[in-house]
Parts: structure tokens; sequence; C-alpha cells
């Protein structure tokens, strides 16, 4: 049953790829920042399909809307390397600024925005000419980017400053700045946009913001040292990786309430959710291993080896 | 110039504060020893967080709230230097604890790139730790994992506070500690 069902899959595949089409998706793209590497998974198979040397301690992914390209920060390399996603090659390497560590690109593939730990600053960078085109004044010690679903909006974690910054896209100067929980680092929207949630690393807590007046609307509390965020079943829930607890946190974002913790493997960090929207993969550093959850049945469904120091900071899916 | 400006900030909390450094890349310990006693009596020797008597390079430690969550242990080492630490997870049944660094004495002061820089007993910055004991049989494994920057949080580092010294202080210390520790218990 099991082959019969395959070989059509494989045509398929294969007919796409003689095609030059994008690759068929989804995979996830991990970076390993002590190998100096990032693993590529297959999302089907749920396994690594290739690692590609990268240097700079690779740590921040972004990955192009199209899927043909994958943005990696490398903070030693003071910026990002290009991956492509087809030929699994670094195309370039592009020097942003000292501290580069968080990294998103927009929605249309034009930008890609860079966040500078050291200077406190969002480099915003041509993704056709990959040249900082403008550099943004935000918060202390930026860290987690996202990019609202109309493009309109860049919202930047400042860790130092306990807050998180509203950049119009349009203008690229800052429109409002809200105070939320102690060293917010990751960050996610709601896929209408609505609303925000932070990691808040020093309060163990998330906190809930309300996008178009920058309010909190509530603060939710998790593990120890919760790192990032990510949300799934139709943004119904948020899951939150808690580094000391080597554990993920699950709340039901009607509620507010913690439903679940789930014991994933040890430092969990980046995550980021599969295009099914039902599954969740979690970069654990200390065991270079990355976890697929079930955002349904609230279980690890599958662990995959990855190489040493596995962060994956940002949204690490093509789509 | 700039460089000084953003120097004092980071200098300030180095010692004091956690998770203050995302600059440098974070590092790790993982050492592992199997000792030839039962897991119930390794443990019996460890699971006193406020007893660090095992470890070598302690001379005394004292301890304010025993193996309760947040519970600050002083550990004096045989220099005189002084590491503070604060539980943060333990879990008798998995005979396992975790626990993080909050302060450090200073064990000397270099001047590197102008400036003085004043080097912690243990070469690290963010540190956190955990150990436990995995029974193996009549035998037991005993893991040590450590993870933590180099203590030089802005970039350029010398070499006495990189990451090389920070990871050769930390494996050094959990390599003797768990030779010592097979010692005790293996008597």
């Amino acid at each position: 049953m099991l082959r019969l069902k395959r070989i059509p899959v494989t045509l398929a595949v294969v007919t796409v790829l003689g095609c030059g089409a994008s690759v068929a998706a989804p995979f996830a793209y991990i970076s390993n920042q002590l190998d100096d590497s990032v693993s590529i998974i297959d999302a089907e198979k749920r396994t690594v399909i290739d690692t590609v040397k990268l240097a700079g301690k690779p740590a921040g992914i972004a990955v192009a809307p199209a899927g043909d390209k994958v943005y990696v920060s490398t903070p030693e390399a003071h910026g990002f390397s290009v991956l492509d996603t087809k030929s699994h090659s670094v195309l370039n390497k592009v020097i942003v600024s000292e501290g580069a560590l968080g990294i998103a690109v927009d929605h249309e593939g034009q930008r890609i925005y860079v966040a500078d730990w050291y200077n406190n600053t969002v480099s915003v960078v041509s993704a056709k000419t990959l040249e900082v085109t403008k550099v943004v004044t935000v918060g202390e010690s930026p860290s987690g980017l996202i990019v609202s679903p109309d493009n309109r909006w860049l919202y930047v974690a400042n860790r130092g400053s306990d807050s998180v910054s509203k950049v119009s896209t349009e203008t690229l100067t800052v429109k409002k700045t809200t105070t939320v929980g102690k060293h917010p680092f990751g960050i996610i929207t709601t896929q209408s946009g609505d609303r925000l949630y932070t990691a808040n690393v020093e309060s163990d807590d998330v906190t809930v913001l309300d996008t178009a007046s920058m309010q909190p609307i509530a603060s939710i509390k998790v593990g120890i040292l919760p790192y990032a965020v990510t949300l799934a079943l139709n943004d119904s829930r948020l899951l939150v990786t808690n580094q000391t607890d080597n554990t993920v946190s699950v709340i039901d974002t009607e509620t507010f309430k913690q439903i679940a913790v789930i014991e994933v493997g040890e430092k969990p960090e980046g995550i980021s959710t599969h295009p099914d929207d039902r599954h969740v993969y979690v970069a654990n550093w200390f065991d270079s291993t990355v976890s697929v959850l079930d955002a349904k049945t609230l279980t690890v469904v599958d662990t995959i080896k990855a190489g040493e120091g596995t962060r994956a900071f940002g949204q690490f899916f093509s789509k | 110039m700039k460089k000084n400006l953003l120097f004092l900030p980071v200098l300030m909390f180095a010692f004091t504060s956690a998770a203050n450094a995302h600059g440098p890349v974070r590092q790790k310990a993982d050492e592992e020893i199997t000792i030839n006693a039962p897991a119930a009596k390794v443990w019996g020797i460890i699971k006193d967080y406020g007893d660090m008597s095992w470890l070598p390079a302690v001379k005394n430690t004292t301890v304010d709230k025993g193996n309760e969550i947040g519970s600050i242990r002083v550990l004096t080492l045989q220099d005189g230097g002084t590491i503070t630490e604060e539980l943060k997870k333990y879990d008798a049944d998995k005979m396992a604890y975790g626990y993080k660094i909050t302060e450090m004495s200073t064990a000397k002061t270099i001047t590197h790139a102008g400036n003085e820089e004043k080097v912690p007993v243990l070469p690290v910055d963010n540190y956190t730790a955990n150990i436990g004991v995995e029974a193996k049989g009549d035998t037991s494994v005993v893991t040590w994992k450590g993870a933590y920057y180099r203590a030089y949080t802005n970039n350029n580092p010398p070499a006495e506070m990189n990451e090389d010294a920070a990871n050769k202080a930390v494996a050094d210390v959990f390599k003797a500690g768990l030779a010592n520790l097979k010692t005790l218990a293996e008597k």
C-alpha cells in the first residue's frame, strides 16, 4: 500500500523540480551555532537532508516568502548570510553591523530587517541589492523581530529596555514603544496581526499586546527563562520555550491559561510552526536536537538530531 | 569612543545580573562519569545542595534555605575566592538539581584595550548548570552540564576572558568534581 502510494508523489516532485519551479515544501532551517552550520530538515520525512557550513556563529533565521532564500544572521561575522534553498549554497555574506542577531524578512520579500544587539538599531537591507538602506534606532539590545501580516509594521523586542517598538515600514520611524515584561526576546503576531505575544526572559512570563493600541491585554506566567513563542491551530494555542525548565508551555489564547507543559530537550530556544499549523518544531540548544510537537495532542511526536548548539531564532519554516 | 560608552553598562552588570549578554556565543560543558556504586549512594553524596565538600576546589559552603528552590549557597574556594549560586530546580525522584551563578569574586584584574578588567574566579558569565545521577543496574552515571558565556561580554575578549578560558575552567571543575565523586562513592 505504502509503496503504491509513494510512486505518484515521487513522480510529482521530480516533475516540479524538472520544471525549475520552487522546491517542494516545507523545510525547517535550523542554525547550529556551535557548529557554524545550518541543518535543513525535510518536514515531510522529518529528517535532516543536508547540513550547510556557514561561518560566523549562525543564530537568527528568516525565510524569504518565496522560499528560495534563507537569511541567517551571523553575529560573529557581523551580519547575515544568504542561503540558496535549491543549491544549498551560501550566495552572499552581508556585513551589517557589530552585533547582528534578530532577523526578519517582509512579506513581499523586498526587505530584510536585522537587529543589532550592541548598537540598539534595526538595519533595513534591500533584498535585491543587499545594501543597508536605512538604520532605525530602537530600544536597548533589540532581539526578536516580526513583520505584521499586512506588511505595514515591524515589531521589535527591546530586550534591554523591557519594551516593544512598533515601527512603520513606510516611514521607517518608531510609532510607539510599549513596556512589557522583563527582557522580551522572541515575539510573534497572530495571522490577522491584531495581537502580539512576547516571551519575557527575566520575568518568566508572556505579555499579550493589542497591536492597534499597543496596550497590554494580559500577562501570563510560564516556565523559567522563556525564550521564544509561536502560534498554532488557527492562533488558538501559544507555545513558549522555557530554557531552564526544558519545557514548552502551551497557552489557550482565549482564556490566557496555561493548558499544558510539554517536556522537550535541554535548553529549548527557537520555536516555529509547520505550515500545516499543527506541528511545532523546537530547537534544543544543549541537546543539539529538534523536537517535533503536535499542538493538538500536546505531545512530542519526533526528535531529530541536528548540529551542535541548535538555536534557530526566528521564523525558520519555508512554506 | 563608541566602544567605551557601550562598555560601561555591560561591565556593571557582568558579575551581578544574569542573562545580559547575547553578543557573544553561549558555550557548553558536558561531562559524565560511570561510578561503580548504586545511584542512591552517589546521590546521597551530592543531594545536599548546601554541601559541596565533594568538590575539591571548594573549602566550605554556606546555604540559606537547604534544598528549597531559590536557596542561595556561597562556595568559598581553597584560594579564598567565592561563588554565589541560586538553586533553580530540584528533583529528588530524578536525583537531579539545577542552579545558576549569581555573583563571583574577582580572581585578578587585568588591563585590556586600555581598560581595567576584573576576571571572575570562574571566567564565565550568565552560567547555569545541572547535575544528576542515573541508575545503570548496580552502577550509576553522573552527568554534569553547564551553559554559559565567556566572561568578557563585549567584542574582542582578552585571553583570560575568552571562550577557551571559559571552556577550560568549567571542564576542569566538572572533571575534578566527578573524579572525586567517583573516588568517594566507590570507597
